[in-house]
């Protein structure tokens, strides 16, 4: 009788064990899952419709942004405190460079003469701007 | 034994609530967008729901060979070999315009242009071409040389706004020909070419039961069908592009309208400091100065993109009546000062956004 408490008491202690031990793998799962899904926007660079590059919303850079069929065009990305412009550029008209910063998942930069487009985006954020006019 | 089977179960469980809390959509469906820049000298951009990359490029291929065609018919700058388009339809030979076989295509927008010339009582005249053109080379010369920029002298204007009447546009729908009768007309068709065709391409696609996708030609944008279970979400820019602080006056929820702005912000020039932008009163032959910008929220965006236009140069009395006479259309327009006017209907699309970062 004795022995059975024992035995039962240890097993109750392993179950108790095995259940935090599962609780805390899946509370951290989750914790990876949400801070993975807060992780941030991206600052994607597409020249003439194509993905050249891309760099996170969250560092503060400055890249120059190369186009043109001899690589004779320049815009500089510039990405600071979670917003991304273009701050010089040798295009004609400079409507890329006096476009306000973005940083809303949907927003883009347009350098129509460069081909270029600057866009946030975010895999893992739902309800951003589908497009913005 | 049964009670590690139930914790087992349990966190299985959480795990899959986790895994699943951000995906409630069609889970095969993603979201993907293409930009081009080879059509009516803007950017256009294709957003769309699909399963695969494959299956969106298909159609972007679909969507940007009728873009083209649409393009080459309808430009007012560049000639193709073999082809008919508005530049031959401007053409002068022997001091008078030749009459001129062409595309259905081109056919049915001059037809839609007369129509909105009367819609919009001459506030959107594709007849203007000979007073655009001037506006046109003295900013394109103010954008290259801005320390000379100058604007058109008004005797100049005054004199090429006597050869803008529509009715010397004729139209042989039957034979399908087209002529100026007036040898000092051409036809500028900026403010509604562009919508139109893209209201064509979206009614194609609507035809063929795609659905979930976005078109945007420089800014005349055109949903087809809803976003993936839910509806579109549309940041309208403010036109005070110095307000850092305040990048967007509204949002809308939209699924299958249309949604065009006409502002002052959007393709100017500088003369001594003051800017002056494109879209030309033809009362006035100068830039309107009404307001800041109006968008029109349409089932159909070649109205839309005629009655922005037209809106931004009506006075806000005649423009609402005009709105609230034509069905399926509402508007806001942001006067100088910033206010923001609607439309009766307007506000039940707007919609509390709370930005993504």
């Amino acid at each position: 009788m004795k022995n059975n408490n024992s035995q039962k008491n240890r097993k109750l202690r392993n179950d108790i064990i095995l259940a935090v031990a599962i609780i805390f793998i899946a509370a951290a799962g989750l914790l990876l899952f949400v801070l993975n899904r807060e992780a941030g926007s991206t600052v994607s660079v597409k020249i003439d419709g194509k993905q050249t590059a891309s760099y996170p919303l969250s560092e503060n850079i400055e890249v120059p942004i190369i186009t043109g069929e001899n690589d004779e065009h320049i815009n500089i990305l510039t990405i600071k405190d979670g917003k991304a412009s273009i701050s010089e550029a040798d295009c004609p008209d400079k409507i890329c460079v006096e476009t306000r910063p973005v940083s809303f998942v949907g927003e883009t930069v347009v350098c129509l003469p460069h081909k270029l487009v600057i866009e946030i985006t975010n895999d893992n954020a739902d309800g951003g701007l589908d497009v913005a006019v | 034994m049964k009670r590690v089977i139930s914790i087992v179960l349990i966190a299985s469980m959480l795990f899959t609530v986790t895994a699943l809390s951000g995906c409630e959509k069609n889970e095969e469906l993603q979201k993907f967008s293409n930009y081009y820049f080879d059509y009516f000298d803007t950017a256009t951009t294709i957003v769309g729901y699909e399963k695969t990359k494959e299956d969106f490029d298909a159609n972007c291929e679909e969507i940007t060979t009728l873009l083209n065609e649409y393009h080459r018919l309808f430009t007012i700058y560049n000639r193709y070999e073999g082809l008919n388009n508005l530049v031959t339809i401007n053409d002068v030979n022997n001091g008078k315009h030749d009459i001129v076989t062409v595309d259905k295509k081109i056919i049915d927008m001059l037809v839609f242009a007369k129509e909105m010339y009367s819609k919009t009582y001459g506030n959107v005249n594709v007849a203007m071409g000979s007073v655009l053109k001037i506006w046109h080379i003295y900013r394109n010369e103010g954008l290259d040389d801005p320390v000379n920029a100058e604007l058109p002298p008004m005797e100049k204007l005054i004199e090429a706004s006597k050869h803008t009447d529509i009715d010397d546009l004729i139209i042989d729908t039957e034979n399908n020909t087209v002529f100026i009768q007036d040898p000092d007309m051409t036809l500028d068709v900026g403010a509604i070419a562009k919508g139109y065709a893209v209201e064509q391409i979206a009614k194609h696609l609507e035809e063929k039961g795609v659905t979930g996708y976005i078109l945007n030609v420089g800014g005349n944008v055109r949903t087809i069908g809803m976003a993936n279970g839910d509806k579109w979400q549309v940041g309208i820019e403010n036109p005070d592009t110095e307000n850092k602080e305040k990048p967007y006056i509204e949002f809308l929820k939209v699924a299958g309208e249309s949604i065009v702005t006409s502002g002052s912000y959007q393709r100017f020039y500088y003369v001594d400091g003051k800017s002056y932008h494109h879209i030309i009163d033809p009362n006035t032959l100068m830039p309107g100065t009404k307001y800041r910008s109006v968008s029109v929220l349409t089932n159909d965006s070649g109205l839309g993109d005629a009655l922005s236009t037209a809106l931004f140069l009506m006075s806000y009395e005649d423009g609402k009546k005009l709105v609230e006479s034509t069905e399926n259309v509402e508007a806001m327009w942001v006067m100088n000062d910033g206010e923001q006017l609607y439309s009766d209907g307007f506000e039940a699309y707007t919609f509390e956004y709370t930005p993504q970062k």
